[in-house]
């Protein structure tokens, strides 16, 4: 092999290596909306409580991705007080774990019949719960690759490629009025790339992060009055 | 060239020596795949959030319950033996649990204690864990760990609690006032850079809660506890003269987790999701012997109860029943 062949094939490498990377980033996105009632003025000094559901058998929504909605609202909207998750359900423990929590806006009256529920409440200032409900998997993967390992040396060779989809849907109650007032969902898939010529080298789609990214920007938008 | 003279090459050693590391490293790598995996069981429980009943209840933890563990022996080269202990956490979680639904918890570890607060001890809770189950995704190729529990709760007068000849509390099975079970149920989704330990005993947090969650949603609707509850209501309007809030409080704490047990429950059996079943010796339904005196505490061992130890066979461990 000259050198001229040499950098033909390195070229053509790279360019199969850009075109994976330009693949790489390539989610596509579905929003959907349906909302009531918006708060035209924001919501003030009231706070908002985003919870995930898990009560199906097969999924948890992840308590990453609501954390991250989390801080995508507030991060748009700074003056949104969002409480943690986890330091809510832990503050009116039992009342909203898997077996407990209400499936209706209706049923929060019948929580409120407990004094120290009602009270947490208060001190609160709740104005809206919103409960996302979803889940990220991998879908079909294809390609193959073989590692090896001796004295000093080790490396992979091969292509892999596999999919990822996310969807996700928020409903949003009004706390005051115990109504839903909005649905919001997201839809995202994407394809993640792993060829490996020595090291792999993940190049992962940003689904969840695109579906975050959806569904607070709707739900910031809702709740805030600079948007 | 060999794999061996090659690494004494590289790192300047002799043949024999390296050959000797790389037999370890290979051997250590194969039993890596089936080593023995353990867990013992943490976490952070909250208290519960509602108003105490006024009730003073005494509490007995058998040592099956405090010390509670379960093994399961791999069934292939690819699974790994597992050694689960729950029985700290549980009694960790019953505690802040307790404390939180009751007025006042008395830990009932001897016969000093049953005789000194015989006058004021309402009733005496016995906790068993009757079955456990789990699931890893290895078993079931479902990306979900899982832990499934059922608790037997016995509530029983103080007065039926006895002491017997070696110092052990015993009480008369027919002289209970409730028995019930409560299921529970915890799962956590498998997730980067957790490894099994961590996700099998965030399962078991979870359930554990569930169970809390179940108990505390069920304790004033179960008929026998009613009954018991409107005695002690009744009792107390009695020598108050006027209504007691003790009938009224169960009904309020039902009327909120109505709402969501009738909506959804976790599944009543794991065994739906494909579980494996691992039966735990513990105290069974009907178990009397209690405590001995000289217990350490907060662990009351149970009379012929040795079954805290592991049983891979999955049996349930027979105990000697009283009188």
């Amino acid at each position: 092999m000259n050198f001229s062949e040499l950098v033909s094939r390195v070229s053509k490498s790279l360019s199969l290596g850009l075109l994976i990377v330009a693949l790489g980033g390539c989610v596509s996105a579905t929003v959907d909306e349906m909302t009531y009632n918006e708060p035209v003025a924001g919501i003030g000094e009231s706070s908002v409580v985003i919870l995930g559901r898990r009560h199906a058998p097969d999924y948890d929504t992840e308590f990453d991705f609501i954390e991250c909605i989390g801080d995508h609202i507030h991060s748009g909207d700074p003056s949104i007080e969002v409480i943690n998750e986890i330091a809510f359900i832990n503050e009116f423990y039992p009342w909203f774990e898997p077996r407990t929590a209400p499936m209706q806006p209706q049923t929060i009256d019948r929580l409120l019949q407990l004094p120290p529920v009602a009270d947490r409440f208060a001190e609160m200032k709740l104005e809206y719960m919103i409960w996302i409900d979803g889940k990220t998997i991998d879908t079909d993967s294809t390609g193959s690759m073989s590692c090896g390992i001796g004295p000093g040396v080790a490396g992979c060779f091969g292509f892999g490629t596999w999919g990822t989809e996310s969807e996700y849907e928020a409903t949003i109650w009004d706390f005051t009025d115990k109504v839903e007032v909005g649905r919001v969902s997201a839809a995202t898939s994407g394809q993640n790339y792993m060829p490996a010529v020595v090291v792999p080298i993940p190049i992962l789609a940003p689904v969840q992060g695109t579906a975050c990214d959806s569904l607070g920007d709707q739900l910031l938008e809702y709740l805030s009055a600079n948007h | 060239m060999g794999v061996a003279s090659l690494a004494s090459t590289i790192f300047d050693r002799e043949p024999s020596v390296i050959g000797r590391w790389l037999l370890l490293l290979c051997l250590t790598l194969l039993g890596a795949g089936c080593a023995s995996k353990q867990v013992v069981v943490e976490g952070k429980f909250p208290s519960p959030l509602l108003d105490p009943l006024p009730v003073t209840m005494g509490v007995i933890y058998p040592s099956a319950f405090a010390q509670h563990e379960f093994f399961d022996e791999a069934k292939g080269r690819a699974e790994s033996d597992w050694l689960v202990k729950t029985g700290e956490a549980q009694v960790e979680f019953w505690d802040i649990l307790l404390t939180g639904l009751f007025d006042e918890v008395v830990h009932i570890r001897d016969w000093e204690t049953v005789q000194a607060r015989s006058r004021d001890i309402d009733g005496v809770l016995i906790p068993a864990i009757a079955e456990l189950q789990y699931t890893i995704p290895t078993h079931t190729n479902v990306k979900v760990y899982e832990i499934w529990m059922r608790y037997e709760f016995r509530l029983v007068d103080i007065g039926a609690i006895h002491q017997q000849e070696d110092g052990a509390l015993s009480f008369n099975p027919e002289e209970r006032i409730a028995q019930w079970p409560i299921t529970a149920y915890g799962k956590t989704p498998t997730a980067f850079l957790q490894s099994d330990e961590e996700a099998v005993n965030l399962a078991a947090v979870v359930a554990l809660r569930d169970a809390g969650a179940h108990f505390i949603t069920t304790f004033g609707r179960t008929p026998d506890v009613a009954a018991w509850l409107n005695d002690i209501a009744n009792r107390a309007a009695t020598e108050a003269g006027g209504d007691s809030p003790v009938a009224r409080q169960p009904e309020s704490q039902a009327a909120a987790a109505s709402i969501s047990e009738s909506e959804h429950t976790p599944p009543a059996d794991a065994s739906s999701a494909g579980t494996s079943s691992v039966s735990v010796a513990d105290t069974p339904v009907d178990t009397s012997p209690i405590a001995k005196p000289d217990e350490a505490a907060g662990k009351p061992k149970v009379a012929g109860d040795e079954s805290s130890e592991t049983d891979s066979a999955g049996s349930v461990a027979d105990v000697e029943a009283s009188s």
